[in-house]
């Protein structure tokens, strides 16, 4: 299960956030949780150099794209390598829809776009499509395969 | 969210509007003043008129809007002004009755859309305008929204869905409190026409609106599964979609997604079976469904790769649950060339994890013992898999192997796994089939294993792995640096339960074979099928041409690897790699490395509480795979004690003592008591001292705080040692072999001590330890040293209790101080005029000690009178003895627990004389003269009360007669259930063991250091009293803590102190009616409403809420020994006939038993026993057993103590 997929800005806010399966009194827990993660180890952090993190049976896999720091949380068959693949789909459609690593900027600029991505990627805690011209297709509400 | 945004003091939505250039649309300045009016309207509060409201709200709109140019109604931007949700929604309300304008659209998908995106999900009022605009506009990004929106009304659970923020910063969604306000459309009223209107898009077959089909269809799921009528609907949709498209043959095509080529009929249907199995993905499983495991397995050969992967997860869901259907259903599939062999070279990394999976699940299936054809094809399929080129596919495969599916599996399973991976070959079938290239796994690239000609060769599994494991270690992923090492962690787990069961009789150093000897006969092995673990005769594991290896050999080499591994800066991967490590730690190997390498890690300050506490739990979990380790882990244990006492759960170190002291058995018991109280000899930190960062016995505790919290560890080592040390030396005043006169003659000290470590180094030790911390250290230490002396002076025999009594004596008169203390390091305090403070502490224990001295002495006096005049002892005599007995036994019991059916104040030499008056005036061992029938003569005059209560008890004796193996599993701590509940760590482990826990991480705080839980001293002072009755009575807890000044001083707490913490103790809990009359002087009125209702208990007392599951069960688990701990002196019948209970079982209806094992006596007291020798049990005490034999064993001695678990009583 895919618990939870977060985007934040440097300073830590939060931009996107999709929690599934997760009490409401517990997304704040793993939102400062998160945050605290990011603030201690992405400073430096190169595009896209994955971080992993794990508490109890949960995993946590995080990256810096840009200006924006990438959260994803998975437990059972979504583990560290899973979230590392999860990661990668969502930053290879995130660059896909801005055209480049996003500014802060930029990525509210697209924050609809990128919505509509996530819900292609993500979908009710499982991971769905992988491929980003697909993906593409999908947010135009074009078939995944043309006909 | 507001509070959220209180660093930058902006909300996302600030954010988003904030710059000019795109800030352009905002939102239409406040519509006309009618339509606002209308929009903002509460609603009537007629229900009936809601659908009317709705219409009412669209014409409404529809007219405001077309009154205006939309155009114009989005003039100037207004800058740096957030758009609010209400001003969207309008927008919306107004853009969707001109949707057949290119403005209007446009101003939708640029503007209202996105930014309604901010707020995670819409209220139900927009939906009429979502569904218009379904209807209404073909612009495909506008429709895209429309069913992006409508998706997340449907899933809207609780609070609309509108998740609240709470205290940082999300994008939530500022006020939506006043959502519900607009126009009063509620989900109820929406949902119905939402599900409709998709409905009815998901079943048009109209090419035309075949992307919007799959749209509709995706959204439908999102319903929440609670609505079976939605459900029925999707489950009818989805079915009727595969009906007509699932059956078709068709051919996988190689290519890329979406760039397929081939013609339109055969990409609609790939593109509808994609959705329809998306879509049965997300609903409930139906495992006796025939259909639907039908149209799962028919997915396997779907084109749509995404569409294979949920197949596979479904199939593989349903074989958990019903492997055999699964299994014949995918008969002609596991075929050579089949279907499923085709997913190896699919390119979706999940669907090769399910295929991993189901693998698994269906050649381990016990329904499908029959066919051993068709396991051993699902087999040899999953070690195939480990070839993979992904490391995510390449792990799963390995841990199902190696018996790792969820946490549930049972020890069998998982020593079978490794057994499995230790002599199981991989052949492959024919060409390699691994020759895909992952090019869009980030993961793989780096350790794709090519596989060259030698992999069709056969290859032992394990030589696979380790390869495998070896390569990932180099990698420069954390993740799969971290998933390696966990995986090395789960063959750690896998080898302790192969070892744990005996199964592994393999010697991991002896030379493997060559392959190319043993070739054939690996051959004809495999092919025969013969894969069952039990009948599988080892296979010698080949090492490729002329290599000799050694499973040792390549373990070595891994562990190798694994260990440079914890050079790597993140902390969770070096957390996994030292978890990994200590399972793959064996009880015969050197501790050394893992020991430095642990200290060297624990000097890093940058690990956080979490990860250490998680490590710490680790080592219970590998203590419960093998028992054998206590000695080692608890040196390891103590390494976290000494270098990071400020960030570990005492209570979990403290747990993981005891069980370890448990589980070391009687030899290791010294040892185990050794490694944890060498923490008390550990030199007091030195601030700011980095010399021998990595020694392990430097402390490092550097700051104040850690510093803090190493004083508590200590506290809490000290009083381990006091309740345990007589247990640890087998060394018991009841069962003294030495009778105190004796002791009385050795009045020279130094003669004494000499005679006492001779007798038994493990007291002598720990009381040396004691001694020593009763001078030096801290105040509060000192206190619980002197409480941990007395309780060991009570407990044991003599020297022991001379030689404490002689140094108490000292002590308080502060005399010997100087010579002690010269070498400690002074910390500043005031020691008080004695030199210790410990004056007015000790001087009640001395004045115990006293009187016992001086009791027994007489009773030598009077007995020596009575032999001499060759009196007999009058009745009078005897009371008065009994009395003194009875005073003292009160007095001893406010120190510490005793047995007090065993326990003697008056020395060995009473014990005929208080036995005879006992059974002259049938007088409980328990409840003594308190007993109301003794007190009042009514005892005197019921004849044979005790047969009686012989014969009520002895049915329920039977019936909570234990299972000698519980009673092992007891001790090995292995029982959870048996564990007392209250204890405060255990839940922790057992979570830990269970592999729970997914519920959020506390965010820690500096201060969270030093507030962590249950070794603050004020602590101990509430626990002691507390927490003993805390499951009985709630109230009892409050009224407790209400008043911790009446705990606060130690006058007044001493009494209660000495009862015990809540610490584990291996004496089991205190017996709640002990020093009941002084207890309640003590105590306020409600506490002392506790105890009388804890003692009216009778014989229910024995619920879970009674007071001896305080604390996990002792050693001694015996039936006697938990009635003795019912006995309450304030009780009426029941609780007095559970204490003659006892005495019967010894006097009238011996008990017998067999000895389970062989036993060699280890003491003068103790017994040496045959496996299988009859014997008759005498008494228990703490886990040991008086027995006598029928005849001399091969030491010549007839009785003697043994170990409870050493013999089965019938």
């Amino acid at each position: 299960m895919l618990l939870a997929v977060l985007f934040t800005n440097t300073e830590g806010n939060i931009l996107v956030e999709r929690f599934q399966g997760v009490p409401t009194e517990e997304r704040l827990h793993w939102r400062s949780f998160l945050v605290k993660l990011g603030a201690h180890n992405l400073r430096r952090a190169k595009n896209e150099e994955l971080f992993v993190a794990s508490h109890k049976s949960v995993y946590i896999v995080y990256t810096m794209l840009g200006d924006v720091s990438i959260y994803v949380v998975g437990k059972d068959e979504y583990d560290e390598l899973t979230l590392s693949e999860v990661i990668y789909v969502i930053t290879s459609s995130v660059k896909d829809a801005c055209g480049k690593p996003p500014t802060e900027r930029l990525f509210l600029d697209k924050y609809g776009k990128i919505c509509l991505c996530l819900d292609e990627i993500v979908w009710k805690g499982l991971l769905e499509n992988t491929d980003k011209s697909r993906i593409r297709r999908l947010t135009r509400l074009k078939p995944p395969t043309d006909v | 969210m507001a509070s959220g945004q209180e660093s930058s003091g902006t909300t996302l939505m600030d954010l988003i509007t904030s710059d000019p250039a795109t800030a352009a649309s905002a939102a239409p300045s406040p519509a006309p003043a009618a339509a606002a009016s209308t929009l903002g309207k509460p609603v009537t509060t007629d229900r009936k008129s809601k659908r009317a409201t709705l219409t009412q709200i669209q014409n409404d709109t529809i007219a405001a809007a077309k009154a205006l140019n939309p155009v114009r109604a989005i003039p100037q931007r207004q800058k740096k002004k957030p758009v609010s949700y209400a001003q969207l929604v309008r927008s919306i309300h107004e853009l969707a009755a001109t949707s057949d304008q290119k403005s209007s659209q446009k101003q939708l998908v640029q503007h209202v859309f996105p930014k309604l995106a901010v707020y995670n999900s819409v209220d139900p009022s927009v939906a009429p305008s979502l569904l218009m605009l379904h209807q209404q506009c073909e612009d495909r990004n506008v429709l895209r929204y429309v069913y992006y929106y409508l998706a997340r009304i449907l899933s809207d659970s609780g609070s609309q869905g509108l998740s609240p923020g709470g205290g940082i910063p999300t994008p939530n969604w500022d006020a939506l409190a006043d959502i519900d306000a607009v126009g009063g459309v509620t989900r109820a009223d929406v949902i119905p026409r939402i599900v409709n209107q998709l409905t009815a898009d998901a079943t048009n077959a109209d090419p035309e609106f075949h992307s919007r089909r799959l749209a509709a269809l995706k959204a439908l799921t999102s319903t929440s599964a609670s609505s079976s009528e939605i459900l029925e609907k999707l489950y009818e949709i989805v079915f009727g979609i595969l009906e007509k498209v699932g059956d078709a043959k068709q051919k996988r095509r190689k290519g890329l997604f979406g760039k397929q080529g081939g013609d339109k009929e055969s990409n609609t249907r790939s593109n509808l079976q994609y959705a329809a199995l998306s879509a049965l993905r997300r609903l409930p499983l139906d495992p006796g469904n025939p259909a639907f495991l039908h149209r799962a397995i028919q997915g396997i050969s779907f084109a749509d790769p995404v569409a294979v992967r949920h197949a596979l997860a479904i199939i593989s869901d349903v074989a958990t649950r019903d492997p055999y259907s699964v299994a014949m259903a995918l008969e002609k599939h596991i075929e050579h060339g089949g279907a499923l062999h085709d997913i190896l070279h699919l390119h979706d990394v999940l669907a090769r994890v399910s295929l991993a999976r189901l693998c698994h699940s269906l050649s381990r299936a016990r329904a499908l013992d029959e066919r051993p054809d068709i396991t051993s094809q699902f087999s040899s399929l999953l070690y195939q898999l480990l070839l993979d080129p992904s490391d995510r596919v390449c792990f799963e495969a390995i841990l199902c192997v190696l018996g790792k599916f969820d946490n549930t599996e049972r020890t069998e399973e998982r020593a079978a796994g490794w057994i499995r991976l230790t002599r199981e070959i991989l052949k492959l079938p024919e060409a390699p089939s691994v020759t895909i290239k992952d090019t869009d796994n980030p993961t793989a690239k780096v350790n794709t294993v090519k596989p060259s000609s030698k992999a069709k060769r056969p290859q032992p599994l394990i030589k696979l792995v380790m390869r495998r494991l070896e390569s990932s270690f180099r990698s420069f992923s954390r993740p799969v640096l971290h998933a390696a090492a966990r995986v090395v962690q789960e063959m750690g787990k896998s080898r302790a339960a192969a070892y744990a069961l005996g199964l592994y009789d393999v010697d991991e150093g002896i030379q493997l074979h060559a392959y190319s000897e043993n070739a054939e006969s690996l051959d004809s092995e495999f092919n025969s099928g013969s894969q069952s673990e039990g009948t599988r005769k080892t296979v010698p594991v080949s090492n490729g041409p002329g290599g000799m290896d050694t499973i040792a050999g390549l373990l070595a080499s891994l562990l190798e690897v694994v260990r440079t591994t914890v050079a790597c800066e993140c902390v969770y991967v070096r957390a996994m790699v030292i978890k990994a490590l200590i399972w793959m730690q064996n009880p015969h190997e050197s501790l050394e490395e893992l020991q430095s390498i642990i200290a060297c890690e624990l000097s890093d300050p940058a690990w956080p509480s979490a990860l250490l506490n998680d490590i710490l739990l680790t080592l219970h979990a590998r203590f419960k795979a093998t028992p054998d380790m206590a000695v080692t882990l608890l040196e390891i244990a103590r390494i976290f004690a000494t270098k990071v006492p400020g960030k570990i759960d005492a209570d979990v170190l403290q747990l993981l003592w005891k069980t370890c002291l448990v589980g070391a058995g009687p030899e290791g018991k010294h040892t185990a008591l050794e490694a944890v109280t060498i923490v008390l000899d550990l030199p007091p930190p030195h601030p700011g001292s980095m010399l021998g960062l990595t020694s392990v016995d430097r402390v490092s505790a550097s700051d104040p705080k850690s510093a803090l919290a190493l004083q508590r560890l200590v506290q809490a080592a000290v009083w381990f040692l006091g309740e345990n040390a007589n247990y640890a030396a087998s060394e018991y005043a009841w069962e003294s072999a030495t009778p105190p006169g004796t002791a009385l003659m050795m009045l020279d000290a130094d003669k004494m001590v000499a005679a006492a470590s001779s007798r038994n180094p493990t007291l002598a030790g720990a009381l040396t330890r004691l001694q020593r911390c009763a001078f030096s250290g801290s105040w509060e230490v000192r206190i619980i040293a002197a409480q941990a002396l007395i309780t060991i002076a009570i407990r044991s025999g003599e020297p022991y209790r001379l030689q404490i009594y002689e140094f108490l004596h000292a002590l308080s008169l502060g005399g010997v101080q100087s010579q002690f203390s010269e070498s400690q390091i002074s910390n500043g305090e005031d020691q008080g005029a004695s030199g210790t403070g410990l004056g007015s502490l000790i001087s009640p224990m001395l004045k115990v000690l006293d009187e016992m001295y001086r009791a027994q002495d007489d009773l030598i006096r009077d007995m020596r009178n009575h032999d001499n005049n060759k009196q007999e002892w009058t009745d009078e005599e005897l009371k008065k003895l009994y009395e003194t007995h009875e005073k003292l036994l009160n007095l001893v019991s406010l120190f510490c627990y005793v047995p007090r059916a065993k326990y003697l104040p008056l020395g060995p030499t009473s014990a005929k004389l208080i036995e005879i008056y006992r059974n002259r005036h049938n007088i409980s061992t328990s409840t003594g003269l308190n007993d109301p029938a003794v007190a009042t003569g009514i005892s005197d005059l019921v004849y044979g009360i005790s047969e009686l209560v012989y014969e009520s008890k002895e049915a329920e004796k039977e019936s909570d007669a234990i299972d000698p193996e519980l009673a092992m599993a007891w001790a090995a701590g292995l029982e959870d259930g048996l564990w007392g509940k209250n204890a405060p760590a255990m839940e922790k482990v057992n979570e830990f063991l269970a592999g729970a826990g997914t519920d959020a991480p506390d965010v820690e705080e500096e201060e969270n250091i030093t507030s962590r839980p249950s070794v603050t001293y004020d602590d101990l002072w509430a626990k002691s009293i507390l927490e003993t009755y805390e499951a009985e009575e709630d109230d009892a807890r409050s009224s407790g803590t209400s008043s911790p000044e009446s705990t606060g001083s130690v006058e007044t707490s001493i009494s209660s102190h000495f009862g015990g913490m809540s610490y584990p103790s291996l004496f089991s809990s205190r017996p709640s009616g002990y020093g009941v009359s002084q207890n309640s002087e003590i105590r306020s009125g409600n506490n002392g409403r506790r105890f009388s209702n804890t003692s009216t208990g009778g014989p229910t007392l024995e619920g879970i809420g009674s007071p001896v599951r305080e604390e996990p069960p002792s050693y001694s688990s015996s039936v006697l020994q938990r009635f003795e701990s019912f006995e309450n002196p304030l009780a009426g019948r029941g609780a007095q006939s559970f204490g003659s209970q006892d005495e019967d079982t010894g006097s009238h209806n011996p008990q017998f038993g067999k000895a389970l094992y062989d036993f060699t006596a280890g003491g003068d007291d103790e017994l040496s026993l045959t496996a299988g020798e009859e014997v008759e049990i005498d008494y228990e005490v703490d886990g040991w057993y008086y027995v006598k034999k029928k005849r001399p064993g091969r030491d010549g001695r007839m009785a003697g103590l043994v170990p409870v678990l050493y013999v089965s009583s019938s």
